[in-house]
C-alpha cells in the first residue's frame, strides 16, 4: 500500500470484496423481505405507525451515524483529535421543545409532511415556499450523502479498469452513480418498512463494526495508555478551541450544529420525522428520541470518530505507516486497512458503505414523501377543481412515489456537482446547514410555539430572511462579521459555520418584526381594500417586490442597493401577504401550536381524550364478520385498561422482538361478555399480520 | 490558564447559552401545557430532560479534565453521575403524581 500520498488507490483484497458482496446481497434480501409489509402509501411512507421504541431507536442509528458518517469525522479526528465528537454531543437543548411541542403536533394532527403543516397552520403559498425550501434541503443532504459514499469507496478502487478491452477511468461521479443505482433497487420497491428493519440490522452491525475498529485500532498502537499519550492534549479535548482555525472552531460549530443543526435535524428532516412517525404513538417518539440522543449518540462519537484518532496516534508513533499528510477524507479507509485483517476490513468497509446508504436512503423515501404530499396530490387537487383531473387510487399513488423516488435520486447525483469542491465533506456539510436550515427552523419554531406568528411573518421569514442571508453571504465582511467572535475571515470561504449565527438572526429578527407590527399591517390593508383600485395595485406591487427578489438574488453590485432593496423586501412582502392571504388565527392555531396540545389530541381521536391510566392485557383474537372499523373486546378488559367505547385501542402481538411490526391502531366498540377475547374482521388481521395461535397485547390510547 | 479557549470557554459558552436555550424550552412548554407536570408520565421526562442536560455536561467536564491530564477527577464525576442517576431513576420511576 502506498503511503505518505495524499490518495489512495486499490486498498483492501478479493477477500474483503468477496465480504462486502456478501453483505451487500445479504442487506437487499433482508430489505427486500420487509419490503412485502408495503401494501398503501401510509406503509410505504411512514412504515403504518405501529414500531416500538426501542426499534426506532436502533434504525435512527444507522441513519443518524450514515448522514454524519464515518468519513467526515474520522477526517476532522485526524486533523483535530476527539473534538470531532462535539456534534454528537451537543443534541439535547432543544429537545424539550421537540418532545413537548412538535412531535405531539405531527402525530396529532395527522400531519404527513412539514409543508402540509405550513398550510394548516398558515396558508397555502406558506406551503408552497415551505416546499421549495425543504425540496432543495433535502436533495442537498441526499447529495451530501452521494458525496460521503462515494468518498469512502473510492480509495477502494482502481485508477480505473479495462472492459472489453477498453479503459475505463474510475471516478468520483462514476463511482457515485453506480452507487445509486444500487440504492435505489430497494428503496424504491421496498418502502419505509423495508428501510427500518434494514437500519435496525445495519444499526447493530454498525456499532459494532466501529467499535470492533476502535479495539483493534488501540491494541494496534499498543494499548489504551500508549493511545492516549501519544495523542497531543489539544487532541484529547473534547471541544475544540473556541475562535480558530475558521475551518474547525467551537462557536462556529456551535451555531452551524448545535443551534441550527439540531434544531434542522430534529425538527426539519422529513427522514427523521418518518421515523418517529412510526412509533406507535408519542410516548413511543419520546423514548427513542431519549435513548437515542443520551446513550446511542455518545457512543455513535467513538464509533465514526476513532479511525481518525488511532490515525493520528500512528502517525505520531509510526510516520512511515500512517503519513501526517494522508488526506483527511480518506483517513478511515486506511486506518482500517491498516489495523484490520483481510476479510475484517471488507466488514468495516460495508457496515460502513450501508450505513451511507441507509441515509440516502432514507431521505429519499423522505423526499418522495414531500413529492407527493406536497405537490403530487395537491396538483391532482387542483386539477380536480378544473375539472381537469382523475381520482387517484393509493395504488397509482404507490407507482407515483416509486417513480418520484428514482427521480429524486437522479437529483440527488446531480446535487454532488455543488459538493464535490468543497476541500472537505465536513466543510460541505456545514456550509449545506447553515446556509439552507435557519428560514425554515425559525419558521417552524415561531409557528408551533407563537400564536401570533401570522402567514405575513411565516412569508416573510422566507422572502426577506432569504434575501438578508444572500447579501450576508454576498457582503460577509459587512453583514456577518459582526456575529464572527473573532474569527478569522477565510477570503475563499468566508465563515463556513458561524453563518449560520448570522442567518438565524436575520430570520427571527424578520419573524419579530413583522409579527410585531402586525396591527400596523392590518390597519394599513383595511384602509387600502377601501380603494376600488386596491387589487391592480396589490398585483403590481407582487411584480415589483418579485423583481427586486430577482435583482437581489442576482446582485445589483452594489451593497447600499442591494440592502435597500432587501429593506423593501422586508416592509413589502408582509402587507402582500395580508392583503391576498386570508386569515383565522383562532382557527389557523387550534391543535397546530404547543398551547393548544389538547385540542390536537381532541380532533386525534374525534371526541375527549381519555387519560387515565389503564392496565395492558393479553388476548387472544377472533375473526367477526363486520364492517365497522371497531374492535371489541369484554367488559372486564374494558375496565383493567380503563377504556370506555369509542377511545383508541393499539392491538399487537406479544412477542417483543417483532417490535409492533405486527399491530393495529383501532377504536374501542360496545363490550361483549367473553373475557380475554377480541373480535376484529378479517381486513384488521391482514392488516396487522396476526398470525392464529399467537397472544395479542392490547393498550388503550387515548 | 492554558488551553482555556480550548477547554473552559467552549464549555462555559456551550453550556451558558444551550443551557439558557434548554430552560426557556422547559419553560415555555410547562406554560404552553404541553409539558403537564401533574401527569406522572410527563413529571418523570421533565426529570429525564433535567438529567440529560446534567449527564452531557459532566461528560464534556469529565474529558475536558481528562484531556488536562485530571483522568482521576474525571472518574469521580462520571461515577458520581452515574450513581446519582441510578438513585435519581429509581426514585422518579417509584414515584406517583396522578
Amino acid at each position: 500500500m502506498e503511503t505518505g500520498a495524499t490518495t489512495f488507490h486499490s486498498i483492501g483484497t478479493t477477500t474483503d470484496w468477496v465480504v462486502m458482496v456478501i453483505y451487500f446481497i445479504a442487506v437487499m434480501l433482508f430489505g427486500s423481505y420487509f419490503g412485502r409489509y408495503t401494501k398503501t402509501t401510509s406503509d410505504f411512507f411512514f412504515g403504518g405507525r405501529r414500531f416500538s421504541w426501542w426499534l426506532i431507536t436502533m434504525s435512527i442509528v444507522a441513519t443518524g451515524v450514515g448522514s454524519h458518517s464515518f468519513v467526515k469525522y474520522s477526517a476532522k479526528g485526524f486533523q483535530h483529535g476527539i473534538s470531532s465528537t462535539m456534534t454528537y454531543l451537543n443534541d439535547w437543548f432543544f429537545v424539550p421543545f421537540f418532545m413537548f411541542g412538535w412531535l405531539p403536533i405531527l402525530v396529532y394532527s395527522r400531519i404527513r409532511s412539514i409543508p402540509e403543516y405550513f398550510e394548516k397552520r398558515f396558508s397555502p403559498s406558506a406551503r408552497f415556499l415551505a416546499t421549495i425550501l425543504l425540496l432543495l434541503y433535502m436533495i442537498g443532504y441526499i447529495g451530501i450523502g452521494f458525496l460521503t459514499l462515494g468518498k469512502a469507496v473510492i480509495p477502494m478502487l482502481p485508477k480505473a479498469f479495462v472492459l472489453f478491452g477498453i479503459t475505463f477511468p474510475v471516478t468520483l461521479m462514476g463511482a457515485i452513480i453506480v452507487i445509486a443505482i444500487i440504492t435505489g433497487v430497494y428503496i424504491t420497491f421496498g418502502g419505509q418498512t423495508a428501510v427500518i428493519f434494514t437500519d435496525l440490522l445495519q444499526g447493530f452491525i454498525l456499532l459494532f463494526a466501529g467499535f470492533a475498529l476502535f479495539f483493534i485500532g488501540i491494541s494496534y498502537v499498543g494499548g489504551f495508555d500508549s493511545f492516549w499519550n501519544l495523542l497531543p492534549t489539544e487532541w484529547k479535548l473534547p471541544l475544540a478551541d473556541f475562535n480558530k482555525p475558521p475551518g474547525f472552531n467551537f462557536v462556529g460549530i456551535f451555531w452551524q450544529d448545535a443551534i441550527a443543526g439540531s434544531i434542522g435535524f430534529l425538527f426539519m428532516n422529513q427522514g427523521l420525522i418518518m421515523r418517529f412517525l412510526a412509533c406507535k404513538n408519542v410516548n413511543e417518539g419520546r423514548k427513542a428520541a431519549a435513548v437515542n440522543i443520551l446513550f446511542i449518540l455518545p457512543l455513535s462519537a467513538i464509533v465514526v470518530g476513532n479511525a481518525g484518532w488511532i490515525g493520528k496516534a500512528i502517525s505520531i508513533s509510526s510516520p512511515s505507516v500512517v503519513s501526517p499528510d494522508t488526506s483527511p477524507d480518506q483517513i478511515f479507509v486506511v486506518v482500517a486497512n491498516i489495523v484490520a485483517s483481510p476479510g475484517i476490513f471488507g466488514f468495516i468497509m460495508a457496515a460502513l458503505t450501508a450505513a451511507l446508504m441507509s441515509t440516502v436512503d432514507t431521505l429519499i423515501n423522505a423526499t418522495a414523501a414531500i413529492f407527493i404530499n406536497d405537490v403530487y396530490r395537491p396538483m391532482n387537487r387542483y386539477l380536480n377543481s378544473q375539472g381537469k383531473g382523475r381520482i387517484i387510487s393509493d395504488k397509482a399513488e404507490l407507482v407515483a412515489a416509486r417513480w418520484a423516488s428514482v427521480a429524486i435520486t437522479s437529483l440527488g447525483v446531480i446535487a454532488v456537482l455543488a459538493f464535490k469542491n468543497f476541500p472537505t465533506v465536513y466543510e460541505a456539510h456545514g456550509y449545506f446547514h447553515s446556509t439552507l436550515t435557519p428560514p425554515l427552523v425559525v419558521a417552524i419554531f415561531f409557528g408551533v410555539f407563537w400564536k401570533r406568528f401570522s402567514p405575513a411573518g411565516v412569508i416573510t421569514t422566507f422572502v426577506g430572511g432569504v434575501a438578508l442571508m444572500i447579501i450576508g453571504a454576498r457582503y460577509p465582511a459587512f453583514f456577518i462579521a459582526p456575529f464572527d467572535h473573532g474569527i478569522d475571515m477565510n477570503p475563499s470561504r468566508p465563515y463556513s459555520y458561524i453563518r449560520a449565527l448570522y442567518n438565524t438572526i436575520a430570520c427571527i429578527g424578520v419573524g419579530m418584526l413583522v409579527t410585531f407590527t402586525r396591527d400596523i399591517q392590518d390597519r394599513l390593508i383595511v384602509k387600502l381594500k377601501q380603494r376600488a383600485s386596491s387589487k391592480i395595485e396589490m398585483t403590481i406591487l407582487s411584480i415589483l417586490i418579485s423583481l427586486l427578489m430577482f435583482l437581489v438574488i442576482i446582485g445589483t453590485g452594489d451593497i447600499a442597493t442591494d440592502t435597500l432593496f432587501t429593506v423593501l423586501i422586508v416592509i413589502v412582502v408582509p402587507l402582500l401577504t395580508v392583503y391576498f392571504v386570508e386569515y383565522k388565527e383562532s382557527e389557523a392555531t387550534k391543535g397546530l401550536i404547543a398551547s393548544s396540545i389538547f385540542d390536537a389530541k381532541f380532533m386525534f381521536k374525534g371526541s375527549e381524550p381519555n387519560d387515565e391510566v389503564g392496565e395492558k392485557i393479553e388476548v387472544i383474537f377472533k375473526i367477526k364478520d363486520q364492517d365497522d372499523s371497531k374492535i371489541y373486546f369484554s367488559k372486564e378488559d374494558m375496565k383493567r385498561m380503563s377504556a370506555k367505547s369509542g377511545d383508541l385501542v393499539y392491538l399487537c402481538d406479544k412477542r417483543k422482538w417483532l417490535g409492533g411490526l405486527k399491530s393495529i391502531h383501532s377504536v374501542y366498540g360496545e363490550p361483549h361478555n367473553e373475557e380475554g377475547i377480541v373480535y376484529i374482521n378479517q381486513n384488521q388481521s391482514e392488516t396487522g399480520l396476526f398470525s392464529g395461535g399467537y397472544l395479542l397485547i392490547a393498550e388503550k390510547e387515548m | 490558564m492554558e488551553y482555556f479557549s480550548h477547554s473552559w470557554l467552549p464549555f462555559m459558552y456551550q453550556y451558558g447559552l444551550g443551557g439558557l436555550l434548554f430552560i426557556a424550552g422547559i419553560i415555555i412548554t410547562i406554560r404552553s401545557g404541553s409539558l403537564n407536570l401533574n401527569k406522572t408520565s410527563h413529571w418523570r421526562w421533565f426529570w429525564t430532560l433535567i438529567f440529560g442536560l446534567v449527564w452531557y455536561m459532566c461528560i464534556h467536564a469529565s474529558l475536558n479534565l481528562a484531556g488536562l491530564g485530571l483522568v482521576n477527577f474525571a472518574f469521580i464525576i462520571m461515577g458520581s453521575v452515574i450513581i446519582v442517576s441510578i438513585f435519581g431513576a429509581y426514585w422518579v420511576l417509584n414515584h406517583k403524581i396522578d
